[in-house]
């Protein structure tokens, strides 16, 4: 089954086409990264997978439900509280984390759980305590923010992602905060999560990391997808001279 | 948790302050009200005397013609600029308060004249002005509104008066008699020009240092000014002012202030000035009127006989220690801590109210409030009080209560201060980052929860050093609310100022404002302190 169907996306910032025609699907359990030079539009479709943007034309589903559908050329958006219901099939960890500066850790993880999905407190508190153990940050459940360094910020924000407890989860850059030794600490969590088959769409442009964590890498440019496959196929043997021409500019 | 408790606590203070101002409104009022109207900075006639309560000449009449009726005596002092809406919107019953006739003779319907009244100069002992030809080339001092103004360059005003106004060089225009002898004083102006009986008692207490004058600028009458067309009441009160010159009180209150030389009340005025007929009190007895206006002998007095020694029944200035000022300031610290926190508990909320509207996607609510903010900021905080106090009369018709004279403070101030607040909300909203409504948005947050959850309390954090300004200032403009007449400390220190001649009260207002300032600064800094957990 599909998590995630996103067909015929189409979506341009005044007269400037950012993605042109966009068929991105994604099975249960799989890990998709989508790679490309910046101003391809690989976070900008994320941002439309998340709502954050509207489309102009194209359909959006998740789980085999249509969300956004398309009627005489463009998009229709349902309700807003049908499309606040879909957001509950994702979750997103931003680039630079948005985490509630003003909450502790444990409020930044609990809050919607118990807030917006009405859960019993204790049993919340109690699995973010699972949670930040998970993500080996376990010590921090009352600092706040500010007092953390950007590689448990991270953690934090894919903890909190998790605790809503949702079919997939989005990684904007998930890594271009982060000092490299520190990068390898958060591939290490994303590889523990993918073992418990979490779905998951990292948008990176760190090829190495791509290579490691994915089951299948999409390479997008000028809007559109130039090619995707298995990593050892798109990263190792391109097929497309875009995408070489890419890859090579990164090898230097 | 604790902080439950602070939120019930904060609960029950909101509850109790709510009710106070409610409470605060209805007092009841079983007794018919005569509101006198005055200018608190003009003794002997109305001033505020070393207790701090509201005493003089005119004061003292009222208080018996009340008790003489049953009313309860309401001594209202009114900023003089005012003084006619005031009557008009029925905030007051009367002015009472050495209130000259002459040139006003249509503007209200007038009791018959009750003390004779000049116009003098006043000048410094060593200006070397001695005739009223001296004044040629210099600057003479007149109170705002002020007959002697009239006198100078009023419609009425007489050939020589208007030639030795043009002679000056300037005609200086003063708030109140207070700060018209500190101009003199000082030296900023040569000469003042102001009521004989308000002269008598500022040299009383000044001694040597300024001189009177002999000549006369004009003479004239006090009389009591009614609303046009409200006879009855002036009636009511002239009849009871008559008896108390048949049976001596007027007599006995007229010796009380030094005031023989120009009382007048007399029962052979049988015809008001506009022509109406004036009642006589049962049993007249015409006999013992020259005595009953307190004069010392028979004989018909007129003008010259007042350029002779008028000090010497005036009351003597007793003079006020610090401690006492202090004391007297407090009750009107009250009134401004009143202002203060009710103003603070309105505009704050309100200007949230604001801020969102001002920011929302509807192009509506937000004109509506760019509009609001535009003038509450483009417009003086003065002529808004004024206009939130006298438009239920003159725009929609509506009587006001007297007790309207303090909502009207608290609305004035909590509209103006409300559209400071909501640009400072919108700015503390607008800088925090697109990144924390969209993760509320992901994690399925909706508006309000957004708002209230996630960018109110950061927004708390980044206005507060700008909240901390404005209320500073807020502090410092209750004074501000004597331009409708409600009396707040800054206004009672000038009060007692001109009642002692003196500056001190001034300058204990001053520091009282600093304390209350510091007062609020350090709450606010402990505030911003406890926000500090988090950047």
């Amino acid at each position: 089954m599909n998590v995630l169907e996103m067909d015929n996306i189409k979506k341009s910032f005044g007269s400037k086409v950012v993605l042109k025609d966009i068929t991105l699907k994604v099975k249960k359990g799989e890990v998709v990264s989508i790679i490309g030079p910046s101003g391809s539009g690989k976070s900008t479709l994320l941002r439309c997978a998340t709502f954050l943007e509207h489309i102009d034309n194209g359909e959006i589903s998740y789980t085999g439900k249509k969300i956004v559908t398309s009627n005489a050329g463009s998009a229709v958006y349902p309700h807003k509280k049908e499309l606040q219901q879909a957001c509950s099939n994702f979750g997103l960890v931003f680039q630079n984390f948005n985490l509630f500066p003003h909450f502790s850790v444990m409020k930044n993880i609990s809050d919607a759980p118990v807030v917006i999905q009405k859960r019993n407190k204790e049993e919340v508190y109690k699995e973010v305590r699972e949670l930040l153990k998970k993500v080996g940050i376990e010590d921090k459940e009352n600092a706040y923010p500010c007092e953390l360094s950007g590689g448990q910020q991270q953690r934090v924000a894919i903890a909190r992602a998790l605790a809503l407890k949702p079919k997939m989860l989005y990684f904007d850059e998930p890594t271009s905060a982060l000092d490299p030794e520190i990068t390898a600490e958060i591939l290490r969590v994303l590889k523990s999560l993918a073992a418990e088959k979490m779905t998951m769409v990292i948008v990176t442009h760190e090829i190495d990391f791509a290579r490691a964590v994915s089951d299948r890498v999409v390479f997008m440019d000028g809007g559109i997808i130039i090619e995707e496959g298995k990593p050892e196929d798109v990263i190792d043997n391109p097929g497309n001279e875009r995408t070489k021409a890419f890859l090579k500019k990164l090898h230097i | 948790m604790d902080n439950t408790r602070i939120k019930k606590i904060l609960y029950l203070f909101i509850t109790a302050v709510f009710a106070g101002f409610i409470f605060a409104g209805s007092t009841c009022q079983a007794k018919q009200e005569f509101i006198v109207g005055f200018d608190a900075e003009f003794p002997p006639y109305g001033y505020m005397d070393e207790n701090g309560d509201y005493t003089g000449f005119d004061l003292d009449l009222a208080e018996e013609v009340c008790k003489r009726n049953g009313w309860t005596l309401v001594r209202r002092p009114v900023k003089w600029d005012f003084k006619d809406s005031e009557l008009e919107t029925g905030a007051i019953s009367c002015i009472w308060n050495g209130f000259t006739m002459n040139g006003r003779e249509n503007e209200y319907t007038w009791s018959t004249p009750y003390v004779d009244n000049s116009q003098v100069v006043i000048t410094r002992s060593n200006s070397g002005i001695t005739a009223l030809k001296d004044l040629s080339g210099k600057i003479l001092a007149v109170q705002s509104d002020s007959s002697a103004l009239a006198a100078l360059e009023g419609e009425s005003a007489t050939d020589e008066n208007k030639a030795l106004a043009k002679s000056l060089k300037e005609l200086q225009q003063v708030e109140d008699y207070n700060s018209a002898f500190m101009n003199l004083e000082s030296g900023m102006v040569d000469a003042i020009a102001m009521d004989i009986g308000v002269a008598a008692y500022q040299l009383s207490s000044k001694g040597d240092e300024f001189i009177m004058l002999d000549e006369r600028l004009s003479t004239e009458e006090y009389g009591i000014g009614f609303k046009l067309g409200n006879t009855e009441l002036r009636d009511q009160v002239q009849v009871t002012l008559l008896e108390m010159l048949e049976d001596g009180t007027f007599g006995d209150i007229v010796k009380k202030w030094g005031l023989s030389d120009s009382a007048c009340l007399s029962l052979s005025d049988t015809t008001y000035i506009d022509g109406g007929k004036v009642p006589m009190p049962g049993g007249t007895n015409l006999k013992n009127q020259d005595n009953a206006n307190g004069k010392e002998d028979d004989s018909k007095e007129d003008e010259n006989s007042q350029t002779g020694n008028i000090q010497s029944g005036a009351p003597k200035v007793k003079k006020l220690g610090v401690i006492k000022i202090i004391k007297q300031l407090l009750s009107g610290l009250a009134s401004t801590a009143a202002i203060f926190i009710f103003t603070v508990l309105f505009s704050m909320p309100l200007g949230l109210v604001i801020a969102v509207a001002r920011m929302s996607r509807f192009k509506i609510p937000q004109w509506i409030a760019r509009i609001y903010i535009s003038i509450m900021r483009g417009t003086p905080l003065m002529l808004q009080l004024f206009v939130v106090f006298f438009a239920p009369h003159y725009i929609f018709k509506i009587p006001t209560p007297p007790s309207y004279r303090f909502y009207a403070v608290i609305i004035g101030f909590s509209l103006n201060y409300a559209a400071y607040f909501a640009e400072i909300y919108r700015s503390g909203i607008q800088s925090i980052p697109q990144g924390q409504r969209e993760a509320a948005q992901i994690m399925g947050y909706n508006r309000m929860q957004t708002f209230f959850r996630i960018i109110f309390p950061q927004m708390v954090k980044r206005v507060l050093p700008p909240v901390t300004n404005e209320v500073i200032t807020l502090v410092k403009d209750t004074s501000l609310a004597f331009a409708i007449s409600y009396a707040e400390m800054f206004t009672m220190a000038k009060q007692i100022a001109a009642a002692q001649t003196s500056l001190l009260p001034l300058f204990v207002a001053g520091v009282f404002y600093y304390v209350f300032n510091f007062i609020v600064a350090f709450l606010m800094e402990r505030i911003e302190k406890r926000l500090d957990y988090y950047k």
